[in-house]
């Protein structure tokens, strides 16, 4: 049945459809403001469902989509998915206030916009909300295509297309992968349902695809979530209109991966290989995008590495938090709260990065530049974009007493925590995550500074910027105000989000851990008493300073790493030569010389068929049902195969004509001797008028050009038709010594006579028992002719072609 | 009661015939084409309905009973196909009324267009192999025909290696039927499978045969290594006839090899099978890579004509349910957006005057439509959901990994991605990009052609999202495959 909920998920597309009528029609309201209602009404929906999930309560409901191959479009609210759908609602509606003030309705295509950014937010949350793996896997790939469509949105610009083309690229990559995956999940389950899956699970556990499949799964993952070393498209993707950055690019889309990770969770977290993996490559993504967001000078760039990396360190808590279901029950449990600051950063995230992504569309909206070595200064002139910036990045930074302190210290928890786990050679490499973290922590901090000094400290150079730099005006600043406030508000009383929707979604990410009715605890505050992840923060600040002042001095060490061996430059390398090889491949087959066409369709032919015929023993030579041959056969014989040897040295086309003749009328002999008169007759029928036809056109045409008299012979022309001829003749004769059926002639002249009341047996097969064929060979000879005909009336010039 | 089967092959040729004798009437001759080819449309989709309600439908001609008479057989594989052409003609006709030119259209181009649906149609219903390469005849001869028709330079040197390049296939085709012949002693496709299906010991001459009516059909299906003449043949005539091509001819050679590696073949599927499916692989790979080799938009079409040759016939090796039903899905799916593709590029073409990407740009700037159609046809083309290619590609995956033919399935996965590139690449530079042409400059205009491709993007959009619809039918085509004997038995014994 198609529900409210269904309706609420497709809203977005058929408000898509209308966008371009509004725009028409009411080109003085800004086309924004029209859209702006579909997210905030969306919002308010899903809001109503939190009583619900928090209760340990789901919904779902069911339309049939193409159920016969089990593909339903199921929507299934749990914490999880809701988690998500007002991430994408409440986010998208602030992102959408936003864009109001930041794409002029004067200048910009604003209908494809909202048209582009309609089509995103239904599919994020078809994506989030469809229990049916293909089903998501729909809209996971309209996330792409709605991505790609945004990227390239100011599609005069080179830059905006090659970014466009590598996120496409590389994220249906992904998507394919993991589609094969969920096929293969659906071979070992025979379902498409991710919850009956979720029940069935320990059967399948120990198969042999189980692997494969996650391995599958995971690349789809990741290349969304922007890991390492997939992340190279992220950077590229902000050639986009600054509030798709901020939307899909950091608060959703991106996050897309990460859903998919927690969502299956509970089919493949109890693996090793899946902890390995997941928290692996998180933990590499953080350092690197972390490491990397500092040469960045583009506050773009940099927003973009820090969110590959605040990527990684999510998912490094995802996999953590699956050691959590080597223990029984939640009791004593710690691994449990790395899922629990997963989510937590996932949410916090969310606001500061939104906020910050906002800050900085302000910036290059009010100067004309993001380059942080042209801004400076700015601090007094725009004091609130200011207090953003620093409320944002010391969120980011994990300083008190902002969200991202909590959930910061949380992760520390967690990365300090695996190192005391004694499975999976964890109690060897374990000790790497925490050391990882605190580097990558680090990092973290100077981008972090960075963003706001760079860019609001130090001096003005108004010579470097484009506009003269004021304020933004307040609708513009609204969205990030409201974004800012909430890592405050989260910051202060993060538990306000414990119980309404962190827990619900854990229930859903660890649901084997809880016994009917229990819930998890979910306790966030700032004070634990001088822990080790206190100390852990106070030197990320410290040294974090020092390296922050001294930037100048070791930001060499980034020119040590050679640029071609970037992945980057793989990618851009792996494209132009991908591109030039395979046009060298092609070219060298596809001559365009139908001489060398026929080689190779020749020799395949007869090679791979003299292959099979001989491998598998299907050469046979049996006499016994032939008639003896006749001297006269013979005769006829060598005739024919010397007149067939004899055209290839003819010099003239008169010789080579009678030559022809000869063969021609040798078979006519054969059919008398074989005592088939009248096909005979029609032979030499066809042979003397062709022989006379042949004869009448000769006269207009020119002699034989002079490189075809000279053409000698050649060994590779000789053996090619030499082996065709071999071919045919002892497959002819194997089948023809194969017998294994009395054939259906006997028939025939019996019928012929009783039945179809005819003395000749070929004419009747030709006339009534196999009519048809004869009125359509008369077709193909009316066909034909007209095609004479036409080639000889019509010459068209090329240039009028289209 | 009717026979749907014989008017499906009357209709079009008496439609060809009568036009024959009406050249000058150009407005005339248009309108007996709609009309003829919508009253074909009507029977074939109330042919497809009889055959899902009361089974497979034939017709012994002469009244001589199988297997001494030729037979139409209509089956549901054969219905789909049948129903799926008379569907994309439509759109092609339309796009020729605006494109062909009034000198084509009085040198006899409808009649001719419609004995090559009428070649096409037969080669799908026939139940006879002999009249199969009857039919062969029928829609080449019109092919060689439509290709050099207007008998520009490129034609006439195009037209000369696609002739040559057939005529050898179509010897190839009589030997082939000879020797079958001779080891089976019968012609009628049913009462060879029957035969063959009853032989008790291993018959290794039938492998070479059945291999060697694989590289007759596949000649004609531009399998790998048999489609050199494919590129250069499917760019030289006009973009109706292009499309036409490119939807209908490779379709008849890979129903040919559906048709005789389900029903006759079937003795030695581990080896027979297993070369279908390399040589499957191998075109699909190949087929890519020419595609992302070129850039002229019409090259890069025609080489993603050949990937989908490999698809399909993946879909048939596996001889899987969801493989057969993913190969069916694939077929008609890849026959609409193969035309209109076609057509979207011919557009292309038109507006911006060039055939090479370097030299196009911002097309859609002053092509929205064109634009955005293109894009979906993309999409589509590639198997991005919810577009039509979507269900065939996941079914095929699913016969490749049923059969643990994992790293055929990657390969296709991996073709998938380049098409894509192959494509977009079109959409990026082609459409998007700066503006080359100010709109004065704008080489003629798309008047007349967007109708006839909105048609097939609507059509192919329709066949994604309702799936569920063609479903029951996919399934009764899937069962004769399956079951031969359902074949068999209703041509030999009702």
């Amino acid at each position: 049945m198609f529900t409210t909920l269904h309706l609420a998920i497709i809203a977005p597309f058929f408000i898509a459809i209308v966008v371009p009528i509004l725009y028409k029609y009411f080109p003085r309201t800004h086309t924004g403001w029209f859209v702006l209602f579909v997210p905030i009404l969306l919002f308010l929906y899903f809001l109503r469902f939190i009583p619900e999930t928090s209760n340990g309560n789901t919904y779902h409901a069911v339309f049939d989509w193409i159920p016969s191959l089990g593909i339903q479009f199921t929507a299934y609210v749990d914490g999880l998915g809701l988690l998500f759908a007002l991430l994408i609602t409440g986010i998208g509606s602030l992102v959408v206030l936003y864009s109001i003030y930041y794409l002029s309705k004067e200048q910009e295509a604003l209908n494809r916009f909202y048209v582009f950014l309609l089509m995103f937010m239904g599919a994020m949350l078809g994506v989030v909300l469809s229990d049916n793996l293909l089903v998501l896997y729909v809209f996971w790939e309209v996330t792409s295509i709605s991505s790609f469509l945004l990227i390239s949105y100011w599609y005069e610009r080179d830059k905006s297309r090659y970014g466009a083309m590598k996120s496409l690229l590389i994220t249906v990559v992904g998507g394919f992968a993991m589609l094969v995956g969920f096929i293969l999940l659906y071979q070992m389950t025979g379902t498409f349902s991710i919850q009956t899956m979720i029940q069935s699970v320990d059967d399948f556990t120990e198969h042999a695809l189980f692997l494969p499949t996650m391995l599958c799964i995971l690349l789809g993952a990741f290349t969304k979530s922007a890991q390492f070393p997939f992340h190279i498209w992220l950077p590229d993707a902000m050639e986009a209109p600054t509030p798709v950055s901020a939307y899909l690019h950091s608060a959703t889309m991106v996050k897309a991966g990460i859903y998919l990770v927690a969502r299956l969770s509970p089919i493949f977290a109890i693996s090793g290989e899946w902890l390995w993996l997941v928290a692996g490559f998180g933990i590499t993504t953080l350092f690197w995008g972390s490491f990397n967001a500092v040469r960045q000078t583009d506050l773009k760039g940099i927003l973009a590495f820090s969110t590959v990396s605040q990527l990684g360190m999510i998912l490094s808590m995802l996999g953590v938090g699956a050691l959590a279901l080597h223990f029984d029950g939640i009791d004593n449990n710690v691994y449990i709260g790395a899922t629990a600051a997963a989510l937590f950063h996932l949410m916090n995230h969310a606001t500061f990065k939104g906020s910050l992504f906002m800050m900085v569309g302000i910036v290059d909206h009010e100067t004309g530049t993001r380059d942080i070595r042209r801004l400076g200064g700015l601090m007094t002139i725009m004091p609130i974009t200011f207090t953003i910036a620093v409320i944002g990045s010391f969120s980011m930074a994990g300083l008190p007493p902002f969200n991202g302190f909590l959930s910061k210290e949380m992760f520390f928890t967690a990365m300090v925590d695996v190192a005391s786990f004694q499975q999976f050679n964890m109690d060897t490499f374990g000790v790497l995550f925490p050391v990882v973290a605190w580097v990558a922590s680090v990092f973290t901090f100077i981008y972090s500074m960075m963003l706001v000094f760079k860019t609001f400290g130090g001096k003005l150079q108004l010579g470097q910027l484009e506009k003269k730099p004021h304020e933004a005006p307040f609708g513009m600043l609204l969205s990030p105000i409201i974004l800012i406030s909430l890592v405050i508000v989260f910051g202060f009383f993060p538990n306000i989000l414990a119980y309404t929707v962190i827990e619900p979604a854990m229930a859903s990410i660890l649901p084997s851990l809880l016994r009917n009715g229990e819930h998890f605890l979910v306790d966030i505050y700032f004070w634990h008493g001088w822990t080790v992840e206190l100390f852990m923060t106070m030197g990320v600040v410290l040294i974090g300073t020092v390296l922050y002042l001294t930037l100048r001095k070791w930001k060499s060490i980034y020119s040590l790493f050679p640029k071609h061996l970037s992945f980057n430059h793989l990618y851009d390398t792996t494209i132009t030569r991908g591109e030039s090889l395979s046009a060298k491949v092609t070219g060298m087959y596809m001559t365009g010389s139908v001489k060398h066409y026929l080689i190779y369709i020749l020799t395949f032919f007869s090679i791979f068929l003299l292959y099979v015929l001989f491998s598998t023993d299907a050469f046979a030579l049996n006499t016994d049902h032939l008639a003896p041959i006749s001297m006269y056969e013979w005769l006829l014989a060598i005739v024919l195969a010397l007149s067939a040897i004899a055209i290839m040295f003819a010099k003239n086309r008169l010789a080579t004509l009678i030559i022809l003749g000869v063969s021609g009328y040798s078979v006519a002999l054969f059919f008398v001797t074989l005592r088939a008169p009248d096909l005979a007759l029609t032979q030499l029928v066809i042979e003397t008028v062709s022989v006379v036809m042949f004869l009448l056109g000769f006269y207009h045409l020119p002699e034989i050009a002079e490189n075809f008299k000279k053409a000698r012979f050649q060994v590779k022309n000789f053996i090619i038709s030499f082996l065709v001829g071999f071919t045919v003749t002892v497959i002819g004769i194997s089948a023809s010594s194969t017998r294994l059926f009395e054939s259906i002639a006997d028939f025939f002249p019996k019928a012929s006579y009783d039945e179809a009341g005819g003395n000749n047996m070929v004419n009747v097969i030709l006339v009534d028992f196999r009519g048809f064929d004869t009125l359509f060979e008369i077709l193909v000879l009316t066909i034909a002719s007209i095609g004479i005909f036409v080639v000889i009336k019509l010459r068209l010039n090329e240039k009028e072609e289209r | 009661m009717t026979n749907y089967v014989i008017w499906t092959l009357l209709i079009p040729l008496l439609a060809g015939i009568i036009m024959l004798f009406i050249p000058q009437r150009v407005i005339l001759q248009r309108t007996i084409s709609i009309i003829a080819s919508i009253i074909l449309l009507i029977n074939t989709v109330l042919l497809v309905f009889q055959i899902q309600t009361e089974g497979i439908q034939k017709m012994e001609l002469g009244g001589w009973a199988p297997p001494f008479g030729i037979i139409l057989v209509g089956d549901m594989l054969s219905g789909l196909l049948v129903l799926t052409t008379a569907l994309v003609i439509i759109p092609i006709l339309i796009y020729s009324f605006s494109s062909i030119g009034v000198e084509r259209e009085k040198k006899y181009y409808y009649s001719i267009f419609f004995f090559l649906v009428t070649g096409v149609l037969g080669a799908f219903l026939t139940g006879d192999l002999f009249n199969m390469f009857v039919f062969f005849e029928v829609f080449l001869l019109s092919s060689y025909v439509l290709i050099v028709h207007g008998s520009t330079q490129k034609q006439l040197r195009e037209s000369f290696k696609y002739v040559l390049i057939n005529i050898l296939s179509s010897a190839l085709f009589v030997i082939g039927v000879a020797y079958l012949y001779a080891v089976i002693g019968t012609l009628n496709m049913a009462h060879l499978g029957e035969r063959i299906a009853s032989l008790t010991e291993p018959a290794p001459i039938l492998t070479v045969i059945a291999l060697m009516f694989l590289i007759i059909f596949g000649l004609k299906g531009a399998i790998f290594p048999l489609y050199f003449w494919l590129p250069a043949s499917y760019t030289a005539p006009p973009t109706a006839i292009g499309a036409l091509f490119g939807a209908l001819l490779t379709k008849v050679g890979i129903y040919a090899i559906f048709r005789t590696y389900s029903i006759i073949f079937v003795h030695d599927p581990a080896y027979t099978h297993t070369v279908l499916g390399v040589l499957a692989a191998l075109t699909m790979i190949f087929g890519v890579i020419g595609a992302v080799a070129h850039k002229d938009v019409t090259k890069i079409l025609v080489y993603n004509v050949i990937v989908a040759v490999g698809f399909v016939l993946f879909g048939v090796s596996t001889m899987t349910e969801a493989g057969y039903q993913g190969a069916i899905y694939y077929v008609i799916h890849d026959m609409i957006i193969k035309a209109a593709l076609f057509l979207l590029i011919g557009a292309l073409v038109t507006v911006g005057g060039t055939k090479y990407l370097k030299q196009m740009g911002g097309i859609i700037k002053y092509h929205p439509a064109l634009g955005w159609l293109f894009l979906v046809a993309v999409f589509a083309l590639v198997g991005i959901p919810p577009l039509s290619g979507f269900i065939g590609k996941v079914l095929l995956i699913q016969g490749g990994t049923t059969v643990g033919d994992y790293w055929i399935v990657f390969l296709m996965m991996v073709a998938s991605l380049l098409v894509l590139y192959s494509m977009i690449r079109i959409f990026l530079q082609g459409f998007y990009g700066k503006s080359v042409l100010s709109s004065k400059e704008e080489h003629g205009t798309t008047k007349g052609l967007l109708f006839p491709i909105s048609l097939l993007i609507a059509l192919s959009v329709l066949l994604g999202i309702g799936a569920e619809f063609l479903y029951p039918f996919v399934q009764t085509a899937t069962e004769v495959l399956l079951q031969p004997e359902l074949y068999i038995n209703a041509v030999l014994k009702e």
